[in-house]
């Protein structure tokens, strides 16, 4: 029952940010064309290396392209589901505007994340999809349902790490205070994940592989579908996903209660 | 008070202004080494099996993007755009209307002073990473690459500025100008040679591109420095170069006295 009232608070914000978007559609287009022309710009970069090299630490031209695709994905649900409400939420912390999500009869973690969606992010999710599905059939793969349905979920594990690392970053606000700019950190480390994990070495390979979930968002779901399921990948992913979106969750519950409003 | 005077204060109250937010460059700076070591893992996996992509070598492309690195801080528009737009948004503008200052000068000594302190600060991380880096800058030793560097990296300064300071003025016609910036930035980001050497694009769109301002902002003084460009292009390229600078004075001009028609001096 309180799942469903949940789910009927996220459908209500959903509408009210539909309504919001037909309200200024001229934003939410010239939005879809940044992050358009951002994926463009990715794409372009694959696109001009290999026009000198044959392959990238054993990576062909599309079977990378899967790989930005994915990487590409996991960004654009972050960005259309979560990233306006984390990136305010840093802000509020900061102006005391933190104080009207406390006074909501609901988990304070659930309200500030939930409460804006962007459909410009979702809008171009569908181009990555497109990405992923031009690549897969350039590779001449043929997933079955269940390939795909397990790629989905290792996307959503993706998300889910990426969103735990995200509120962590965020929630550092309530100790730091004024900290423009940390929230950029998060776009530094998504970088690293449209590269294939063979080209870290040494202590890249510890820091973007092993430490930071940065390689392994886009690395196993890309994997899964080009050489097949993995068990200890998926364990891996697993894993990850209930560290991160703990840590999150975590130090945000810490900052909670070290938040003391700001003055009025 | 001698024109020079009144612009060597508003330079100095920039420094100061600047300094005010060192941590923030230092900050930005720190988070450009890790997109540097993205550059050296991505050109590294690349450069396997082959020494050379484009006629050049692993080395000098990585100097290429870490001079790019540094030209970034020294010459880059920041958030100036931001600055103005916000300037005209809440009528701040209105004082320099009633004053005989020019706002462009007065806004580009700001710039100037920003940019020195973001500079300098960007060369720390940069020095602390040198025992990493430095086995991999090639630089060519010729002395004309230093004397036409030099003035393309001043004129790719004004490029920068002008075009961001256009991009602020377009707040006298509409309320929200991020959008246009982010997505200018992505045509900069490819057209200036940052995700990528120019010269690696197919020759008909590198000689396309040739003829665009963005070229001269952030590619044509590091191609300079770096060797990626001979001293005969180098001054064929100036030449175009300060085509743009005057092209793009005359625009902001032009969105200066059109905008200002439209101002309806809110606040002050």
């Amino acid at each position: 029952m309180k799942l469903l009232a949940y789910f009927r608070i996220w459908l209500a914000c959903a509408r009210y940010s539909v309504v919001r978007t037909m309200m200024f559609r001229f934003d939410f287009i010239m939005w879809a064309l940044v992050e358009f022309c951002w994926m463009a710009v990715n794409l372009l970069l694959i696109a001009v290396i290999y026009r000198h090299t044959q392959d990238i630490a054993g990576w062909t031209k599309y079977e990378m392209l899967l790989l930005v695709g994915t990487s590409m994905l996991v960004q654009r649900f972050i960005m259309g589901f979560f990233w306006s409400n984390l990136f305010e939420m840093g802000r509020n912390i900061r102006t005391g505007h933190f104080d009207f999500f406390l006074a909501q009869p609901g988990s304070p973690l659930f309200m500030v994340s939930t409460r804006k969606l962007d459909l410009d992010g979702i809008a171009n999710a569908f181009l990555a999809m497109g990405v992923v599905a031009y690549a897969v059939d350039k590779l001449g793969l043929t997933p079955s349902f269940p390939d795909l349905a397990l790629y989905a979920l290792m996307v959503l594990c993706g998300v889910l790490i990426n969103y735990g690392a995200l509120l962590m970053i965020v929630s550092l606000t309530f100790w730091l205070g004024a900290s423009q700019g940390i929230e950029g950190s998060y776009f530094t480390m998504m970088e690293f994940s449209r590269l294939p994990r063979e080209t870290f070495r040494g202590a890249a390979n510890v820091i973007f592989v092993w430490i930071l979930p940065a390689v392994i968002v886009s690395n196993v779901p890309a994997r899964a579908l080009l050489h097949g399921f993995d068990p200890m990948n998926a364990l891996w992913l697993v894993a990850t996903t209930v560290l991160w979106l703990g840590l999150g969750v975590a130090v945000f519950n810490r900052g909670l209660r070290r938040y003391a409003s700001a003055s009025s | 008070m001698s024109v020079l005077a009144k612009y060597r204060h508003a330079f100095l109250l920039g420094i100061q202004s600047n300094i005010v937010y060192r941590w923030n460059f230092a900050i930005r700076a720190v988070f450009s080494l890790f997109h540097l070591a993205f550059v050296f893992i991505l050109w590294g996996a690349a450069y396997k099996g082959q020494t050379q992509i484009g006629g050049f070598d692993l080395d000098q492309t990585l100097t290429y993007f870490v001079l790019l690195l540094v030209m970034q801080f020294f010459i880059g528009a920041f958030n100036e755009d931001y600055q103005i737009s916000e300037e005209i948004r809440n009528g701040l503008i209105n004082q320099f209307l009633l004053k005989p200052i020019n706002y462009y000068a007065y806004r580009f000594s700001i710039f100037v002073a920003a940019r020195a302190v973001s500079g300098l600060l960007a060369l720390l991380p940069i020095i602390i990473a040198l025992p990493l880096l430095k086995d991999h800058l090639v630089l060519p030793h010729d002395g004309w690459r230093l004397a036409l560097g030099i003035p393309a990296m001043f004129m790719a300064a004004m490029i920068q500025f002008t075009i961001a300071y256009c991009f602020g003025l377009l707040s006298f016609w509409f309320l929200e100008i991020q959008s246009f910036i982010i997505l200018s930035l992505a045509v900069e980001t490819v057209l200036g040679g940052q995700m990528f050497p120019l010269d690696l694009m197919p020759s008909w769109f590198f000689h396309l591109s040739q003829w665009l301002p963005y070229y001269y902002q952030m590619y044509f003084p590091t191609a300079i420095f770096t060797g990626r460009v001979d001293q005969v292009s180098a001054l064929s390229g100036l030449v175009l170069q300060a085509f743009w600078v005057v092209a793009l004075l005359g625009i902001a001009r032009l969105l200066w006295n059109r905008g200002l028609r439209r101002h309806t001096a809110v606040g002050g």
